[in-house]
């Protein structure tokens, strides 16, 4: 199974070319156009239960598609904000992703539940995080661009501006600055990450075009 | 043809044009962002020249502007540059005698030429096709622009392929169509996001955008003030 990520970094898309055998699973609706003989089957996201709680917690489509081709065919691959998408294989090790980031995976990959811990959740970056897990690819984006970066200390992110971390990074919310500062430097709070690890990143946040629209709104 | 140049695509993309004494390009209302002195602009409420006020009404109706632009060169090498108001790519068609059925709001400019009717119901018929999609339909010859909210790829399509209707730019007339459910079974594709998509066969260019604005307007819509 061959895929590409193209358009990079404003309107990013998965172009997969599929084989007889191949098999991928993506969030419900994130098909924008395929081969005629490409199929998909609609599954509960891991289950019934699991599905829910990953719809309320982290933003996930209760249903997931798995596609499949009977011959060569072709797919491509969409999420709902334009943005960046970025590709990861896993080998038996973990990531954690930010409530709506998850895109797609390959079979071998599980999809669970985290808990992340009330100072993710003071740090507006989610109750729960969404915990990746096993051998293949998982594809996942965000509003805006996205970087990697590998910290080894502390190292601090602008809320809304996470989108996934390995599991060795821990997480504490903290203020941006003092009081008076973090009040009016509009930065507030912030999110202290203690490596070492990959942390990524994305250059935009939904929070900020939606405060930035609801000022222009009257 | 007209010479052109697509610029700063996908996502912040304008077209700049060179325009010869005699050619005259037909844009929707707010397109221009720049022009050289000798280009003269004539908007109307109609096709230049022909058309007359039903047409536009009924370009009124398929969610294009009431008044559409006409900017002729009168003078040789004259600069135009145009562009969309949000952030998306363009992609130039060019039309040899056929017929290209465009979605509403993606037809930017075209050569004044074209024949521009907004009156094909097609797909209109299937509430299926998105939130208040309107089709408009160009034929004859001449440069077509299009534009979109996301990056916009073509397909060249030989056989059958299938397109989630919220992606569909536009698409030739050789191409037959139907609105069909995504799986196989009609529960599995609402619950699957996908819902009913168009199935194309034949041969034909199909223009695809790589977002959707309804899907993300559901995203961001609720987060903003009402009013």
């Amino acid at each position: 199974m061959e895929t590409e990520i193209r358009n990079k970094p404003s309107f990013a898309i998965v172009h997969v070319d599929m084989e007889p055998g191949d098999r991928i699973i993506a969030e419900a609706d994130a098909m924008a156009s395929m081969s005629a003989n490409v199929a998909l089957r609609c599954r509960w996201n891991g289950g019934f239960l699991r599905a829910i709680a990953k719809r309320i917690f982290c933003n996930e489509t209760l249903f997931v598609n798995q596609y499949h081709c009977a011959g060569e065919g072709e797919l491509v691959l969409t999420q709902p904000f334009p943005g960046d998408i970025e590709c990861i294989e896993l080998k038996g090790n973990s990531l954690y992703l930010q409530p709506g980031a998850f895109l797609a995976c390959e079979p071998g990959v599980r999809l669970g539940l985290g808990w992340a811990g009330f100072a993710s959740w003071l740090g507006r970056e989610g109750l729960f995080r969404l915990k990746v897990s096993g051998t293949g690819r998982i594809w996942f984006g965000a509003y805006g661009g996205i970087f990697a970066r590998e910290i080894d200390h502390e190292y601090v992110v602008d809320t809304g501006h996470l989108v996934a971390y390995e599991p060795s990074v821990s997480l504490r919310v903290g203020m941006a600055g003092g009081i008076f500062s973090s009040f009016f430097s509009g930065e507030g709070l912030v999110s202290r990450m203690r490596g070492p690890g990959r942390v990524y990143l994305q250059s935009r946040s939904m929070e900020s075009l939606v405060a930035w629209t609801n000022a222009h709104l009257h | 043809m007209t010479q052109y140049e697509i610029l700063a695509r996908p996502a912040a993309s304008v077209v700049k044009m060179t325009l010869q004494p005699g050619e005259s390009m037909t844009c929707e209302s707010g397109a221009m962002i720049a022009m050289s002195s000798e280009i003269t602009v004539e908007t109307s409420a109609r096709k230049r020249g022909a058309g007359g006020l039903k047409r536009a009404l009924k370009r009124l109706v398929a969610g294009e502007n009431f008044f559409l632009n006409h900017f002729v060169a009168g003078a040789p090498n004259q600069t135009l540059i145009i562009g969309p108001g949000l952030l998306g790519d363009i992609v130039h068609h060019p039309l040899t005698g056929g017929t290209l059925v465009v979605q509403g709001s993606s037809w930017m400019a075209s050569s004044t030429d074209i024949d521009i009717d907004a009156t094909w119901q097609g797909l209109g018929k299937a509430i299926f096709s998105g939130e208040g999609v309107f089709w408009v339909k160009c034929s004859g010859t001449g440069d077509l622009f299009l534009n979109s909210f996301g990056a916009i790829y073509t397909v060249d399509v030989d056989g059958e392929y299938v397109v989630d209707t919220g992606h569909i730019v536009a698409f030739e007339d050789t191409l037959q169509f139907r609105i069909a459910k995504a799986g196989k079974s009609l529960l599995g594709s609402l619950l699957g996001g996908e819902g009913l998509v168009c199935r194309f066969h034949g041969r034909g260019r199909l223009y695809c955008q790589s977002h959707n604005p309804p899907n993300f307007g559901k995203l961001l819509g609720p987060k903003l003030k009402t009013r």
